[in-house]
């Protein structure tokens, strides 16, 4: 739940796992997608999801894996800006 | 080469680069956040406007400190960058700096590592579901990005921040199932009142978990103590929390907040000495009376040196920036010895409090516990209770448990599972945790991707280092 009162950065839209969410300029990838419902953010090596712990870029456990044209890159959540069309995916990683 | 290259843009770090500056020194701060404040004053994004932002009296002098900061001629700010290595050099240090965009060497006659801490890792079942979270997490969201991360949520453990953070919550709109303290209150109040010129000493800080405590009872949130948390449940995600009473509690978040260790990676990687800290565990770096290791040149401040809250950081800060200063000749003795006596004055004062916090807060009755067999202990490589106890039996050296399991030997570089395996190691051999020590540290203190260490022209140093 986004807090009430506050003025964000500009509205624009990115996917995850391939549906669209919505984001504001200044947030992270985590805070996207816990304000949308998203608590689940990679899976363990016995498929169980698992999400984000900490927050400040100590534990890792939020990460994504980030798909570009050149290729895929596993980022802190909790670090990483959220960006107009950014590719997330939740799944095990490539 | 840089005068000081200072790690950590909280209030240590902010206090010493203001004593620094003022000595005429170049200087340098690195901090994975954007923006400076450190978590205690985690500020909203740059395109944010939030009214009031940290407008109680308990965060006013870090706001001032950070205000003072961010005036500062002289001082660059390096935001949203990872120091992922340091060493020794002949006549300073490198540092391995690292952005999305690359990785750099960085050079510093002075280092001061001032990194913070994070929660104490309890491991329990469940705690791996997506929806728990460490309570200092919950609280960053709320401070800084300015969402409340979840629908419902039981925040427990032993420290009294539980009470902060669950009036924060709901101050923000956001709903608490209930505050659910593991120790009962009589053990509380009987280790506040074992020093009551402390509780006079700091009353404001008292008045303020009282403050935290009405916000609860207005909204109706429960505050119980004498309920350990046994486990979170839920299949995908969390469901319930179960405490050792069998009681359950419907919720979507469960926040843990038991204490809070040092990051001692960097401290660790160059060689300087650590201890194992009290109660809570973790390594805080060992200093002499200008917060100077026992590696020359390589200066800590603030929750490295152990946890003790921001106050004490910003003295610790203080006495950091004027050490430096005067080990660099900027300042004689007499001159940096004055600057600090009101400073030093002050830190005395804190200590007691910040005892007094870590005793009402102590977790060792927790930590004590057993979990389950199949309790996940190293989150990043899935190992379970069951496999370090069977290692156990035959090898007890830290760094022989990991290469058996790979326990410490993922992504988190042992942050998370290395206080519980050192505390299973002591129970096996009858020793205290810590006393055979920890992990090797190694380089990359954070996550690199390999392309960008490849960019550097010197790569091999780390191998031929390791």
């Amino acid at each position: 739940m986004r807090i009430a009162g506050t003025e964000r950065g500009a509205p624009f839209t990115l996917f995850v796992d391939g549906e669209e969410m919505a984001a504001f300029a200044g947030e992270t990838i985590a805070t996207a997608m816990l304000a949308d419902g998203r608590a689940a953010m990679r899976r363990d090596r016995s498929g169980a999801p698992r999400g984000l712990f900490c927050n400040m870029g100590t534990c890792s456990e939020c990460l994504v894996t980030l798909r570009g044209d050149g290729g895929a890159r596993r980022v802190r959540a909790c670090l990483t800006p959220a960006a107009p069309g950014l590719r997330v995916e939740t799944g095990p990683a490539a | 080469m840089i005068d000081l290259a200072i790690i950590g843009g909280g209030p240590a770090g902010q206090a010493a680069a203001e004593q620094a500056a003022a000595a005429g020194l170049s200087v340098a701060v690195f901090d994975e956040q954007p923006r400076p404040g450190g978590q205690i004053a985690r500020q909203p994004p740059a395109g944010f406007t939030v009214p009031d932002w940290l407008a109680g009296r308990a965060y006013a002098e870090v706001r001032a400190q950070l205000a003072r900061f961010e005036g500062l001629g002289g001082v660059a700010w390096h935001g949203g960058t990872a120091v992922a290595g340091l060493a020794a050099g002949a006549d300073g240090f490198r540092l391995t700096v690292v952005t999305p965009d690359g990785a750099e060497r960085v050079a510093a006659r002075r280092v001061l590592v001032a990194a913070g801490c994070y929660d104490l890792p309890v491991p329990l079942p469940g705690w791996t579901l997506p929806g728990v979270m460490s309570a200092g997490a919950a609280q960053a969201f709320v401070k800084s990005q300015r969402i409340v991360p979840g629908g419902r949520f039981v925040l427990a453990g032993t420290h009294p921040l539980m009470l902060v953070v669950a009036a924060q919550i709901v101050e923000s709109g956001g709903v608490v199932a209930a505050v659910m303290f593991d120790q009962p209150l009589g053990r509380c109040v009987a280790r506040a009142l074992a020093d009551p010129l402390t509780i006079v000493r700091h009353a404001g800080l008292f008045v303020d978990a009282a403050a935290a405590r009405r916000v609860l009872a207005r909204a109706g949130v429960p505050v119980r103590f004498g309920r350990p948390l046994a486990a979170v449940e839920g299949s995908e995600a969390v469901a319930a929390a179960r405490f050792a009473d069998g009681s359950i509690m419907a919720c979507d978040r469960v926040a843990l907040c038991y204490g809070f260790v040092p990051q001692a990676d960097l401290p660790r990687q160059a060689g300087a000495t650590v201890r194992w800290q009290a109660v809570a565990g973790g390594w805080a770096t060992a200093h002499d009376a200008w917060m100077e290791t026992d590696r020359p040149g390589l200066f800590v401040a603030g929750e490295t040196t152990g946890v003790g809250g921001a106050a004490i950081a910003l003295c610790e800060g203080r006495l950091a920036g004027i050490g430096i200063a005067r080990s660099l000749g900027r300042l004689d003795d007499a001159a940096a010895a004055g600057l600090a006596r009101a400073t030093r004055r002050r830190h005395a004062r804190l200590s007691g409090f910040a005892r007094m916090l870590a005793a009402i807060a102590d977790p060792a009755e927790v930590l004590a516990r057993v979990p389950p067999a199949d309790t996940i202990l190293c989150r990043c490589e899935d190992v379970t209770h069951a496999e370090i106890d069977a290692v156990l039996a035959t090898a007890t050296a830290p760094n022989a448990v990991k290469l058996a399991t790979r326990c410490g030997m993922g992504v988190c570089q042992g942050r998370m599972c290395e206080g519980a395996l050192l505390r299973r190691i002591a129970a096996a051999d009858g020793t205290a945790p810590g006393a055979a020590g920890g992990f090797t540290a190694r380089f990359p203190a954070r996550l690199v991707p390999i392309d960008l260490l490849c960019g550097l022209d010197d790569v091999s140093a780390e191998a031929v280092a390791d």
